[in-house]
């Protein structure tokens, strides 16, 4: 697995080892030939509370989509009076279109398990769980095999790096929804339970895992921990978006390719679109950021920095990292139904926004694509889409509504096209209503 | 005890009355706690729609919840799968006709109630012993019983919720929210075939992505 060539000049701090070890990413003796492990030593000299301080300093927020600062919830599970701590890498990756927590595993495993052993430390927790998919069977043997060789080697297990205290990693390899991605869910399918997010707060760093203090954390966020515990804070402060410094691994897709790359937060959407080949001789249309929860957001918004906050204001959010360009031929209509019903379908079912508000918002975008729009359906679309995002249980309600309020906010033209001359510009809705086809239609 | 015959009754009513004139107190629970009884029991009602058609969605969260294992239900459930009971047949106001799902248009099947059939469950007693009848690993549990029985029959299903003490709403519960789960026979050819649920929801999203983006499978993913 490699990653899309960025410019050199571009720092990287989660697949910085990756290119040195790709022979066998799993040979540990080579990984430490390289540095892997060095961080947990120093960590573990360092102690819990400097090394969250140092987390803090660095300012490193969580690439599992929500972008909550990683230091703050360390902070609030170690203060949390308890017989046990867990810490739980996400590695679930619950888009299937997208595989950068894959691609992370597979090119530095250890980043990732040194990252884990790391926060364990700091958070006093004597177990951490690797969650993966069970899809890929060959990853997770690996996997377990890379567990097993660092604790043959003393970074893990009784006494970890010589810390003098214990860290056992274990490699739960789960299938099931979308969902199972949610800290909540993930955090239920580890206890054997329904796959259904809880009410926050309490959130899972009080009360998590067994009801014990547990972070969640994705895998990408835990890998850079290494770096910064190795380079310092300033470093990674450094290097991207001040609100949310450091590096992310991005999917990107688009008529000329793609894959894989790490890029500085806060690189314009536009030179993404440049690292996935461009948007080929039907010029951009639409980007999809985000996922299947992901907004559609226009060409307008290229400059739009990748990074939490901006990709918030502008109606999309970095979810799973995958950015996909949609280029003229697409029909922004079409593809805001297609997320939102895959989104609908893959919703647990606990609360009435899952269960049957993402089911009538679907609804509402198969009507407007088949051209059986009701008079009201632009307004209805707009309501519910608001009272969804204010009446959510999980973010995957709240995130889901991005791709339809995207079409109202962005499109409104393409979408007034269907809605009141049954007409689809792009050519890709079927069937149109014949009978009120529009002058617009009928000039054609 | 008191002294005037009548006199309970009296203060019963009295009772009554100012409850009666009291104004209808809202409570904005979570936020504010009920004053609840210890032994109130409130009635459980279903209720009905402005179509006359039963509100309830069959999302099985009450059953899951409720700690006696008193509420159980018979439809289709969210998921458009069929819920099966562990009652008697008999003792169910059944939701047969529409629930939101259906009037919604979308085609969901209507199995008739069957009785379960009983299992040779030596096989899911290896798997039970094996994991320590511990209901946390019910997932492993789940996922070792259908690859024997290549689905989960509700006599398995109801043997491990026996074994490891689970209420068989939850084992149920559990099992339906995950989709790699069948709960139909191999007989079903209709159905996913086991393990494949998500994978077939998946790879079908991402194909109508590609087509809907003209990209024919040729972008690499
Ligand atoms: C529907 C849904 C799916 C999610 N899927 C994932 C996922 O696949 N991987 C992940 O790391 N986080 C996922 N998240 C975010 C997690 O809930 C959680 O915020 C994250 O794992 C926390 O790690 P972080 O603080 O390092 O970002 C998902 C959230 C939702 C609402
Ligand atoms: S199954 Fe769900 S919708 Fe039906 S009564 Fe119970 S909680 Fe309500
Ligand atoms: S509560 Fe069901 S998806 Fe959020």
């Amino acid at each position: 697995m490699s990653f899309v060539v960025t410019p050199p000049a571009w720092p990287k701090v989660l697949t910085g080892r990756a290119d040195t070890i790709a022979a066998n990413p799993f040979d540990l003796d080579a990984a430490v030939r390289t540095g892997a492990f060095g961080a947990l030593k120093k960590a573990a000299g360092m102690g819990a509370s400097s090394t969250i301080d140092l987390i803090a300093a660095a300012g490193l927020r969580g690439r599992g989509g929500a972008g909550f600062p990683a230091a703050d919830k360390w902070r609030m599970a170690a203060g949390v009076d308890a017989d046990q701590r867990y810490l739980v890498a996400n590695g679930y990756g619950a888009d299937p279109g997208s595989h950068t927590d894959a691609s992370l595993l597979a090119a530095d495993p250890w980043a990732v398990l040194e990252g884990m052993a790391i926060a364990a430390l700091a958070i006093g927790a004597t177990e951490a769980i690797l969650a993966v998919r069970a899809d890929d069977a060959s990853l997770v043997a690996k996997l377990e095999g890379a567990v097993l060789a660092a604790e043959e080697a003393g970074y893990l297990g009784d006494d970890a790096a010589g810390s003098g205290r214990r860290v056992t990693v274990t490699v739960r390899a789960l299938q099931g929804t979308y969902m199972l991605g949610e800290e909540t869910v993930l955090i239920k399918a580890l206890e054997g339970r329904r796959a259904q997010p809880d009410q926050r707060p309490p959130y899972p760093a009080q009360r998590g895992l067994f009801d014990r203090p547990t972070v969640v954390n994705n895998v990408q966020t835990l890998a850079a921990v290494p770096w910064i515990v190795a380079n310092g804070a300033d470093a990674f402060a450094a290097i991207g978006a001040t609100a949310c410094p450091g590096t992310v691994l991005v999917q990107l897709r688009g008529p000329a390719g793609g894959g894989v790359a790490e890029i500085p937060t806060g690189t314009a959407l536009r030179t993404l679109v440049d690292l996935a080949g461009g948007a080929g001789s039907h010029g951009l249309k639409a980007l999809l950021v985000g996922g299947p929860t992901g907004g559609i957001l226009p060409a307008e918004a290229l400059d739009t920095p990748y990074e939490p906050a901006a990709l918030r204001a502008a109606g999309a959010h970095m979810g799973s990292g995958s950015v996909v360009i949609a280029d003229g031929r697409a029909c922004v209509v079409d593809l805001a139904r297609l997320l939102t019903r895959f989104s609908a379908d893959q919703a647990c079912g606990k609360s009435i926004p899952c269960r049957i508000g993402l089911r009538r918002l679907s609804e509402i975008g198969d009507r407007i694509a088949t051209g059986k729009p009701r008079a009201n359906d632009a307004v209805t679309l707009g309501d519910l889409a608001h009272d969804i995002a204010a009446s959510a249980l999980c973010d995957h309600e709240r995130t889901a509504t991005f791709a339809l309020s995207a079409t109202l906010r962005y499109f409104r033209a393409e979408l007034d096209d269907h809605l009141l001359r049954s007409t689809c510009p792009a050519g890709v809705c079927t069937p149109i209503a014949v009978g009120s086809a529009s002058s617009r239609g009928a000039s054609r | 005890m008191s002294t005037i015959p009548g006199m309970g009754l009296v203060r019963g009513m009295g009772l009554t009355l100012t409850r009666f004139f009291q104004p209808k107190a809202t409570i904005k629970w979570p936020e504010q706690q009920a004053d609840v009884a210890p032994r109130f029991r409130g009635r459980l009602q279903l209720l009905y729609d402005e179509n006359g058609s039963l509100k309830c969605e069959t999302c099985f969260q009450c059953a899951q919840a409720c700690p006696v294992e008193c509420i159980d239900m018979g439809g289709m459930d969210t998921r458009g799968r069929f819920h099966v009971h562990w009652g008697a047949a008999e003792t169910y106001g059944e939701r047969r006709e529409e629930s939101a799902l259906r009037r919604s248009g979308r085609p969901v099947a209507d199995e008739a109630f069957t009785r379960f059939e009983a299992l040779d469950t030596t096989a899911v007693d290896e798997i039970l012993a094996a994991h320590d009848d511990d209901p946390r690993e019910l997932l492993a549990i789940l996922e070792e019983v259908q690859a024997v029985y290549s689905y989960l029959p509700v006599a398995a299903l109801k043997h491990i919720a026996r074994t490891t003490g689970a209420w068989y709403a939850t084992v149920y519960g559990t099992a339906t929210s995950y989709h790699h789960f069948r709960f139909e026979p191999p007989a079903v050819a209709t159905a996913t075939p086991a393990g494949q649920g998500q994978k077939v929801a998946e790879a079908g999203y991402l194909a109508a992505l590609d087509s809907a983006l003209r990209f024919d499978g040729k972008a690499a993913r």
